[in-house]
């Protein structure tokens, strides 16, 4: 029961690291670029989320596209003024250059906000639960969860039933190609850190519900995204789909494995650690993920 | 026993057959060309033969040894070097430097590479650019630096994807005369790809025909320019008819 | 002997890069007595010890090619063997030190193999994670000390057996030996075997590959060879902060700070990394502490090097050198 419960759990979270993945795995399945600053992206959303509920005193769900327009416009700044100089680059200064605007928005964030934690107090769903049958779950999760699936398949339709996805997809696997179809791959490139910018954005809003929000939470998730992503393959969506709930799964029931075989070492706080060694036994061992990559 | 020799090689790239089932060999001191239309498969048959990429049947012996599936450096040090079609420009390292990354193949000691690097260069007439950096320098030397490099790993075989592409005439002129000096002087092995004609065929002994992934003509220059089957593959059933 | 001879030939260097060289190393020499205060001298070696993290760090990253983030588990291996060995076994650092090179190594290989069968950024990466893994099993680790570490018993001063001392200025002069211990060594480095061959890697790596380099052997020597340059200086941090836990010298920050230091000076320069310490450990210090002071400026400092960082790697990848380096072809 208790293994089935964290099982539940563990796909609830598992949607929203994949949420907080896509936007990662998207970029990187354009233009090859890993986006360093991934996590400051999901701290920004967090924030803007926490502070619009706060001071406009509207409820979390309500102030959710705030967040989703910000992490856009984020997305969009990064690669007007930083990215696109970068692509130019070699890759020493690619890394260097997102790590570098992960450390900008990170000591900004401290800056502006102090260093405390931070997480939604009030709002129509905070600390209410769900009951069904012998399992109990917060709404803000399970909502949390919902929307991160609306917001995949919305991502997905966008993707791969509009014209401007289908163009998206194009450039990603061809740049040359497109471009001589007359898809200008500067607009699509910038699309796709919209995109990115957007998803995590909205990640970001949905997880201060329930997670601390303070101005270094971005490398935890960030961890989980690569893990997520290594694991299901850069560049494809449904990857980080299904790794995302892997993921969350293995966060939940890797603490009963230490229970389980009685090692008081193999504890909980090991259960972000475990996702690091996970992401490099994968790429080593499959480097393709489980549903194969975008060379 | 042949010196090189490719049984039955097959290279399968998820529906595309680039190499079905080739098969030749090359004896020691002689000049073999590889001819075909674009697509033809003869860059994925050296990298099958140098180890870029693994075979997925068939053989490769070289000097009586099977090398089949050999990585590439295992392939270099074994006596096998190899030019690319396009030498990548690079910037951090002198032309002097580059070919004694070569000559380090065969020895420890740095001097000695040295000595080595430059009395190559001096070889190919490249001596005066010594310490300038490829990217300053015309395609022409480009491809005589990258000749001069995989000469200076001192292999026996030495495999060249299209030399002369990008040379005018005279730069590939010279490009013969080079490849038959270096045929004589250091006693090594040609094999080249080309689709310059006037560089293959004046000077290949004989001449190997790749179209579609197979092999579909094998022997001497003068025959194969009259094959049908040949003329067929580059110009089209219209043109080996009229002849 | 050869090896000797090509470590102290510094003939190839042009007439300026030497001049300047023995300029500073008289500076350094005289340092101690020019009275400086007692927070410059701990400027200063924190700057020699960051200019040899930047030095073993440009071996892989910079000549080598690959970008590593993951120096600071090294630095974490050098410090900790050191401090248990002689918090357990009561081992001077003569012979700790060596010993902590070899774990450095060790471990270097063990983890290089799979290591290197990734490339790029999955490389970079995989890095960062080895790293945190490490990172966190020391902190949850009671045997090592924890979260909390290990505190270094203190000994009579001056003691050269276990390298404790009062002043800083022994101190100084011994991070001082082991800086010019690292520039003769990559002195040689650059013009040996591996040094040229790593250097063909990183322009082309196919290429590399065709002229018989076994390129992923090759990165591994490289990167063993970094981690025991980045492992003696955290042998170092040990004995003179006579403290090491797990965040002072196995953090993500410090690796970054590492790769960083090469980067803005020059990765794969000699004195690339040199000059990015120079100019990034005053920096950190005196604007740490100038801005700490203000209360409400907490993170600005990093603000402006992130900033930098996104600057340089926009605008000049290879750095101050690669900028000096571009003056100097456009004279001539």
């Amino acid at each position: 029961m208790i293994f089935l419960d964290a099982l539940l759990q563990g796909i609830l979270m598992g949607l929203l690291f994949a949420l907080v993945a896509l936007g990662l795995t998207i970029i990187f399945g354009m233009m090859d670029i890993v986006n360093f600053a991934h996590g400051e992206f999901l701290m920004i959303g967090m924030y803007t989320t926490y502070w619009t509920s706060l001071l406009l005193h509207i409820d979390p769900l309500i102030t959710l596209p705030a967040s989703a327009i910000v992490g856009m416009l984020l997305g969009l700044a990064s690669y007007y003024f930083l990215v696109k100089h970068l692509l130019r680059g070699p890759i020493i200064a690619q890394l260097f250059g997102t790590f570098g605007l992960m450390l900008f928005l990170r000591y900004l964030a401290q800056f502006l906000f102090g260093i405390d934690y931070r997480i939604i107090q009030r709002g129509l769903l905070v600390g209410k639960t769900l009951t069904l049958g012998p399992f109990i779950f917060d709404w803000t999760k399970l909502s949390a969860a919902i929307l991160s699936l609306i917001a995949f398949l919305f991502v997905y339709t966008l993707l791969h039933r509009t014209k401007l996805g289908k163009a998206l997809r194009a450039t990603a696997l061809n740049k040359e190609a497109a471009n001589y179809m007359g898809i200008k791959t500067d607009r699509m490139n910038a699309l796709a850190w919209v995109i990115g910018g957007g998803t995590v954005g909205i990640a970001g809003g949905l997880i201060v519900n329930f997670w601390y929000v303070y101005p270094t939470v971005g490398i935890l998730f960030v961890m989980i995204a690569f893990a997520s992503v290594a694991m299901g393959g850069f560049g494809s969506i449904k990857g980080a789909f299904f790794a995302g709930i892997l993921i969350g799964m293995i966060e939940m029931l890797f603490p009963m494995l230490g229970q389980a075989v009685g090692s008081d070492f193999l504890g909980p706080h090991f259960k972000f650690t475990v996702v690091y060694f996970a992401y490099f036994v994968i790429v080593v061992l499959r480097p393709q993920g489980l549903f194969g990559w975008k060379k | 026993m042949a010196f090189l020799e490719v049984t039955d090689l097959v290279k399968d790239f998820g529906g595309v057959v680039a190499n079905n089932r080739v098969s030749f060999q090359i004896n020691e001191g002689e000049i073999i060309g590889l001819i075909g239309p674009n697509g033809a498969g003869k860059t994925t048959l050296f990298n099958c033969i140098v180890g870029f990429h693994k075979p997925d049947s068939g053989k490769v012996i070289f000097k009586g040894k099977e090398i089949t599936g050999f990585k590439p450096f295992m392939t270099n040090r074994e006596g096998i070097g190899r030019t690319f079609q396009l030498t990548k420009v690079t910037t951090g390292m002198t032309v002097l430097e580059n070919v004694m990354v070569g000559a380090f193949c065969r020895t420890d000691d740095r001097h000695l590479a040295k000595i080595e690097a430059a009395a190559i260069l001096g070889f190919m007439g490249l001596d005066s650019v010594k310490t300038y950096h490829l990217n300053e320098l015309p395609i022409a030397a480009q491809k005589k630096i990258g000749l001069a490099r995989a000469i200076a790993t001192q292999p026996e075989l030495l495999m060249l994807d299209e030399v002369a592409s990008g040379l005018n005439p005279k730069e590939t002129e010279e490009m013969v005369d080079l490849l038959k000096k270096i045929r004589k002087e250091k006693e090594i092995t040609l094999f080249l790809i080309e689709h310059v004609m006037e560089v293959v065929m004046p000077i290949s002994q004989r001449v190997i025909v790749l179209d579609g992934g197979v092999k579909i003509a094998e022997g001497l220059p003068k025959d194969i320019v009259k094959s049908e089957r040949v003329i067929k593959a580059y110009l089209g059933e219209k043109y080996a008819k009229g002849l | 002997m050869e090896k000797i001879r090509d470590a102290f030939d510094f003939r190839d260097f042009s007439k300026p890069e030497k001049v300047g060289f023995a300029i500073f190393t008289l500076l350094l020499l005289l340092f101690p007595w020019l009275g400086a205060g007692s927070f410059v001298k701990a400027v200063a070696i924190q700057f020699l010890l960051f200019s040899l993290f930047g030095m073993g760090w440009n071996t892989i990253g910079g000549y080598g090619g690959q970008v590593e983030l993951g120096k600071a588990q090294y630095v974490g291996i050098g410090a900790y063997t050191v401090a248990l060995t002689m918090v357990w076994w009561k081992i001077p650092f003569w012979a700790s030190m060596p010993l902590g090179i070899l774990v450095a190594i060790g471990y270097s290989f063990m983890i290089g193999y799979p290591l290197f069968r990734l490339k790029g950024h999955y490389f970079a990466i995989a890095t960062i994670c080895t790293s945190l893994v490490l990172q966190d099993i020391f902190i949850n680790l009671k045997l090592v000390g924890a979260a909390k570490g290990i505190e270094l018993p203190i000994h009579e001063h001056p003691d050269f057996l276990y390298m404790q001392f009062k002043s800083d200025t022994y101190y100084f002069y011994f991070i001082m030996a082991l800086f010019y211990t690292a520039i003769f060594y990559m002195n040689w480095f650059r013009k040996s075997k591996l040094g040229y061959q790593l250097r063909m890697i990183k322009e082309d790596e196919e290429a590399a590959e065709s002229l018989g380099i076994d390129a992923r052997w090759c990165k591994i020597k490289a990167y063993s060879i970094a981690s025991a340059f980045v492992a003696v200086g955290g042998g170092f941090m040990a004995v003179y902060n006579l403290y090491v836990d797990p965040y002072s010298v196995m953090d993500l920050d410090l690796s970054i700070k590492i790769a960083l230091m090469a980067m803005l000076g020059g990765a794969g320069s000699m004195w690339g990394p040199i000059i990015g310490s120079g100019f990034l450990v005053p920096l950190d210090r005196f604007l740490g502490s100038w801005l700490g002071a203000q209360k409400g400026l907490i993170g600005v400092d990093f603000m402006i090097y992130a900033a930098l960082i996104m600057v340089v790697s926009a605008y000049q990848p290879r750095g101050i050198w690669g900028i000096i380096e571009e003056f100097r072809k456009r004279e001539s």
